[in-house]
């Protein structure tokens, strides 16, 4: 077994790689994330996931319903860190996957993968729990400036974490962006990454987050159509149901942290998508708490103060 | 934390809220602060909110819980209703989220129980009459115990609290009913003590936990939750923390608070890492979290101020008797020391580390340092750190000190080392906080000039050693020799990496100090060797490298670039990466975009000229094809333009003759550059021109190629190739022009003479015909007419073009400006700045009560209070009147 089917084993048993191991793995994912392109190209059959949020052991009941990820191809919409309990362990296992088998797992930047949002909201603490420094930390945000920022199913379906922005009328204009570097607070890269479709709007406004816009369906129907594609997939927001259609079937939101922060009370769904893009949806609730494992973290044994 | 030092002694944060009523205006009348509490209404059955003001004692609010759906939480610090009592809108506004949860939590049960009593009759009543008194503690009892522990509703549990507190002997008589069933091994018993002592913690009562988590309690405690009826195997955390865990007690402290303190908060923190981490719940994580905090507070402040300890503590760190081994431990207990000291108030925290210098500690850490120990070193940086996000300052002062100097060498050693698997991120990161200009105090400005003396040779060295074709290092051995860094061959990837981007880093903060070595000492070429490297990200890190350059807009660099042709190596891994939609087809691509958008007239002619005829097979991008039509354009507004202001003549010829010796250069470069990229170019001819396989939807070309990004009115041109004219008439001003000048001069006058010969030689050129003509236009339109500026500062699609006719310090300050914006972009890439994780850290809670969608804070230099307002609901609650802002804006007041 190479040492990198080991610490798949390890990880998937919700037990962090050492430092040396996150190192050595984050230079291998470098390596290949580099080559991705902004539109990374997808075919079909592909199962597509939202929002994880570390919650580790939900990831694992994903898993256990859409099929393990060699044999089932994966396309994850980013925000796997950040919330949870365990985003080192459910990042780690996304990459360690992606370097195992590049071709059977595509993941794309959320913006939970920036070192300013992550400072606030919980990876850069668990990082600094569980390894002692932010040296975890600083190398996993270095690998979210590579992830590639949306991608496009058989050309028909553009997947992207947060929606559209006003910069970007063709997919053609995404490949423009130096996605390497931190989740800028405007400008396409950004709003890629933090839009969200909203009935109420026309065209465009202004979005409560902050950051991204808010943009109705007329700005859906003619980006679909110059693109030529059917609809958008995203994820980004919290949808009770797991997944929610909107403009008459022009965009699906995919959420797949079940019981979000733990108390949410929502269900997950991926979507799956066969050869011929035929959608089936699987919805699944959070792995219930025996299948959790007890806490393998074991505080140092030795201790100053 | 400052607001709670002041509360009264005896009241907790988490209860600490602000009353408003609504008046009739619409406004929010502050009716004072106080405590607030769930509690029964006297003379009755009913439970009430109180808010009591200990100071004034006086009671604020009292008001009777209702069943129906009155209350909202709004923010994560707030409670308001409708109250029909006052008959009007009341608001508690909360210290603390933490507390608000744990108010709302309340309140929600308390409802709950009186929509469930009103169907369900007295059920709750009967209970209610059970939990008069604590049964007497023995086996038989257990069964009693447990069912008022683990079946009590929220009303039951508050009383069951009073009577857990108001029995001193419970919990010393539980934990020997636990021996007993342990020696008996009674399973039964031990497991419902199990679920009692869960329940009891889960009541999440700060008064219990100070009785429990004492040290004569707090073992058994921890025995009696190794027996979970739901795992199969019992759990030896006592085991574990008796034998296993080891206090290490460098230097031996007397303080017995301490020392109880210190073994407190390790089983306080293993009992929520390990012993309940899926049992607790945020509430009660939110106390036990605060225990720990407060104790570490407790410890590092009781510890600096005993001054026999810390004298101790350096004594023994700095006496040559003192073993290698007991350094080493004392060095991580001074790594344990600084980062509890997170849990200090700012202002003490600062003082501490003040302290700490005084005492010598960076000479330590420079000894540290210089270990070959690697855990060793790493801890030595990682206590950098934590100074450095304290304040840059005073590292910095040390550094610039003769002393210090080394310090500053070795981490620049440390940063081109091999550490293994070791990671070593930190020293990028604390060479940043170091030369970081933002934060740079007047006295420490010397730091900068030590760097770039010293060890910016360093490090293009590194690169020039570990790139093909890099020739010999020539730098350290002019500038820093005498440290005698050895430089290896196989420098790793991921370091070169990092140099690069603290290249980067230096272009942002100090253009004008890197502008001499990049020109001077052509450092620029050097960074650019990383583009035949072969790892992807290092020839995209090069590109970026350039790119950042470019952003300073400063036309030396440009001219320096352009005659150096230095562009040409970027040119060739993109032509090299051919169709592939990569990273560095972006980043290449994203580099024309800027050009284009910042319209730097200059490099588009460059570029155009030397590199278009193997550019032209990606033509069907959209950004090159844009990127010509703004070329086209610069040829049509410089050979047409008729009218600007008059201005100086004198100093207009000055000008034309600068531009004339410019021009020589200029077109020395490209000339060589047409020849050898032709010759390069040849494999790639074979290639198929479109790109349709490789990210670009075939259906979207037509869409692209009819409509390209650029909307300027004269968007109409036919799109013919129209060579341009070999100069840029703007590209001078008498700043630019003395450069030009100066550089010149290094030049004999016979490579001069070359030039002029390649001149002519390029007129030959059957294509040039169109060129000579477009040149003639425009230094015709020139030198009759300097219309330039006119017309370009009419233009307002090239903003960020200076006006030539500015004095050059004007235009420094106009860049200097842009650094800062730029800058505070590429700063917010980079590790947690000062600001923020000591302000999670002081601010625990927040973070776990938040509601759950988010949103971007869009500056860096916030704090708390932007911290807590940025959650904004993903519905945003339709606009009310003012009240609501009036409420949010005051919370924050308490």
């Amino acid at each position: 077994m190479s040492d990198l089917d080991r610490q798949i084993e390890q990880l998937k048993r919700c037990e962090p790689l050492k430092e040396s191991e996150v190192k050595a793995l984050c230079l291998k994912a470098m390596e290949i994330l580099v080559e991705e392109s902004n539109v990374q190209r997808v075919d079909a059959p592909v199962t597509i996931c939202g929002d994880i949020h570390g919650q580790f052991y939900d990831m694992k009941e994903l898993f256990r319903v859409g099929g393990d990820c060699p044999k089932t191809k994966y396309l994850f919409l980013g925000d796997f860190v950040d919330r949870g309990y365990s985003s080192v362990e459910t990042f780690l296992l996304l990459l360690a996957l992606k370097v195992r088998y590049p071709d059977r797992i595509t993941l794309i930047r959320g913006n939970h993968e920036s070192r300013q949002i992550t400072q606030v909201y919980g990876f850069y603490d668990e990082c600094l729990r569980k390894y002692g420094s932010a040296n975890v930390w600083r190398y996993c945000t270095d690998i979210f400036d590579y992830l590639s920022l949306s991608a496009l199913i058989e050309n028909k379906v553009f997947s992207v974490h947060g929606g559209l922005s006003p910069a970007i009328l063709t997919l053609d204009q995404i490949r423009t962006i130096d996605r390497k570097q931190e989740v800028p607070h405007d400008g396409a890269m950004c709003e890629l990454l933090w839009s969200d479709p909203e009935e109420t709007v026309d065209g465009w406004g202004l979005s409560p987050r902050g950051a991204g816009y808010l943009f109705g369906g007329s700005v859906l129907t003619s980006f679909n159509h110059s693109n030529n594609i059917d609809y958008i997939c995203r994820a980004h927001q919290l949808v009770m149901e797991g997944y929610k259609w909107m403009f008459n079937n022009q965009i699906v939101t995919v959420w797949s942290a079940p019981n979000y922060c733990y108390r949410c009370g929502n269900v997950a769904a991926i979507l799956e998508l066969d050869e011929n893009l035929n959608k089936q949806f699987q919805v699944f609730d959070a792995a219930p708490q025996e299948s959790r494992g007890a806490p393998a973290k074991k505080p140092a044994p030795d201790y100053f103060l | 934390m400052g607001q709670q030092e002041k509360s009264p002694a005896n009241s907790n944060p988490m209860q600490r809220v602000k009353v408003y009523y609504l008046n009739d205006d619409g406004k929010w009348d502050d009716q004072g602060t106080g405590d607030v509490s769930v509690d029964y209404l006297e003379k009755s059955e009913d439970l009430g909110l109180f808010v009591f003001d200990a100071e004034d004692n006086e009671t604020l609010l009292m008001h009777r819980i209702r069943a129906e759906d009155i209350y909202r939480k709004q923010e994560d610090s707030i409670i308001a209703w409708k109250d029909p009592d006052y008959a009007t809108e009341l608001a508690l506004s909360f210290q603390e989220p933490a507390g608000c949860s744990y108010i709302w939590d309340h309140l929600s049960s308390v409802q709950r129980n009186l929509q469930f009593s009103a169907i369900n009759g007295n059920t709750f009543q009967s209970m209610n009459s059970d939990l008069r008194e604590l049964p007497t503690i023995e086996l038989a009892s257990l069964p009693l115990l447990h069912k008022m522990v683990i079946e009590s509703g929220i009303a039951d549990q508050m009383r069951l609290t009073e009577l857990l507190l108001h029995d001193q002997d419970f919990f010393r008589k539980l934990m020997e009913l636990f021996r007993v069933c342990e020696d008996l091994e009674n399973l039964e018993g031990l497991h419902m003590i199990y679920r009692i002592i869960k329940g009891i913690i889960l009541l999440n009562s700060p008064q219990i936990f100070e009785k429990i988590f004492g040290d004569e309690l707090i073992m058994d405690i921890i025995g009696s939750l190794e027996y979970d009826p739901e795992v199969s195997q019992v759990q030896h955390h006592r085991n574990f923390l008796k034998e296993h865990v080891v206090f290490k007690e460098e230097i031996p402290i007397k303080d017995s608070i301490v020392l109880s303190k210190i073994h407190q908060t390790y089983r306080v923190g293993y009992l929520q890492d390990v012993i309940l981490t899926r049992v607790l719940d945020e509430a009660t994580i939110g106390n036990l979290k605060s225990i720990i905090h407060s104790n570490n507070a407790v410890v590092v402040s009781l510890l600096k101020d005993d001054s026999t300890f810390i004298q101790e503590l350096f004594a023994r760190l700095k006496s040559p008797t003192t073993s290698s081994d007991s350094k080493k431990n004392l060095v991580y207990f001074l790594h344990d020391f600084c980062n509890l000291s997170k849990s200090l108030p700012m202002v003490q925290q600062l003082r501490l580390f003040r302290d700490l210098v005084n005492e010598g500690i960076f000479d330590i850490l420079k000894d540290a340092l210089h270990s070959r120990d690697n855990r060793l070193v790493l801890t030595g940086t990682d206590i950098l750190i934590l100074f450095l996000n304290q304040d840059p300052n005073l590292l910095r002062s040390y550094v610039v000190r003769p002393e210090g100097i080394p310090l500053l060498g070795l981490l620049v050693e440390g940063m081109i080392t091999d550490f293994g698997d070791d990671m070593h991120c930190q020293f990028l990161e604390i060479l940043r906080s170091l030369l970081d200009s933002h934060t740079l105090s007047g006295q420490s400005g010397s730091i900068i000039e030590i760097f770039y003396e010293k060890h910016l040779g360093q490090l293009i060295d590194v690169i020039i050693t570990s790139c093909p074709s890099g020739g010999t290092p020539s730098y350290a051995s002019k500038s820093s020799g005498s440290l005698g860094v050895k430089l290896p061959k196989n420098t790793k990837p991921e370091i070169l990496s990092n140099i690069c981007e603290l290249l980067c880093f230096c272009v942002m903060h100090h253009p004008y100090r890197i502008k001499c070595n990049l020109l001077l000492t052509n450092f620029l070429d050097k960074v650019l060797l990383l583009l035949h490297r072969r790892e992807k990200y290092l020839v995209v890190a090069a590109v970026r490298f350039i790119r950042t350059v470019l952003s300073r807009h400063d036309e030396h660099l440009i001219f320096h670039i352009i005659r150096n042709n230095l562009l040409k190596p970027i040119i060739d891994a993109f032509l090299k990466n051919g169709n592939r939609y990569n990273l560095l087809n972006s980043t290449v691509l994203d580099l024309f975009e800027y050009i284009r958008k910042e319209n730097m007239k200059l490099l588009i002619i460059y570029i155009v000229n030397s590199f278009w005829k193997d550019l032209v097979k990606f033509e069907h991008l959209e950004s090159l094809q844009a990127f010509k039509v703004k070329f086209e354009q610069s040829q049509d507004s410089s050979g047409s333009k008729s009218t600007g202001n008059i201005s100086d003549p004198r100093r207009r010829i000055d000008e034309r003759a600068l531009e004339k010796e410019e021009e020589a250069y200029f077109n020395e470069d490209s000339d060589e550059e047409d020849t050898a990229s032709a010759s390069l170019s040849c494999p790639e001819k074979t290639q198929p021109q479109p790109v349709r396989s490789n990210g670009v939807s075939p259906s979207s070309q037509p869409i692209s190629k009819s409509r390209g990004l650029v909307d300027y009115e004269d968007d109409e041109d036919d799109g013919d190739y129209r060579p341009p004219p070999r100069k840029q008439p703007e590209a001078t001003d008498e700043d630019g022009g003395a450069m030009e000048t100066f550089m010149l001069k290094r030049k004999p006058a016979r490579e001069r003479e070359t030039e002029m010969m390649k001149k002519q030689r390029l007129n030959k050129n059957p294509k040039s015909k169109d060129s000579v003509f477009a040149a003639l236009c425009s230094t015709l339109s020139q030198a009759v007419l300097p219309v330039e500026k006119g017309s370009k500062s009419a233009r307002p699609s090239s903003p960020k073009e200076g006006n030539p006719n500015k004095s050059s310090g004007d235009k420094e300050g106009q860049s200097g400006d842009k650094e800062g914006r730029l800058a505070e972009a590429a700063s917010s890439g980079s590790p947690p700045d000062n600001s923020r994780p000591e302000e999670k850290t002081r601010n625990e809670e927040p973070s776990s009560h938040r509601s759950c969608s988010d949103s971007l804070q869009m500056t860096s230099s916030d704090s708390t209070r932007q911290m807590m307002a940025e959650e904004i609901p993903l519905v945003p609650s339709p606009p009310k009147s003012s009240p609501e802002m009036a409420l949010n804006g005051s919370s924050l007041e308490i």
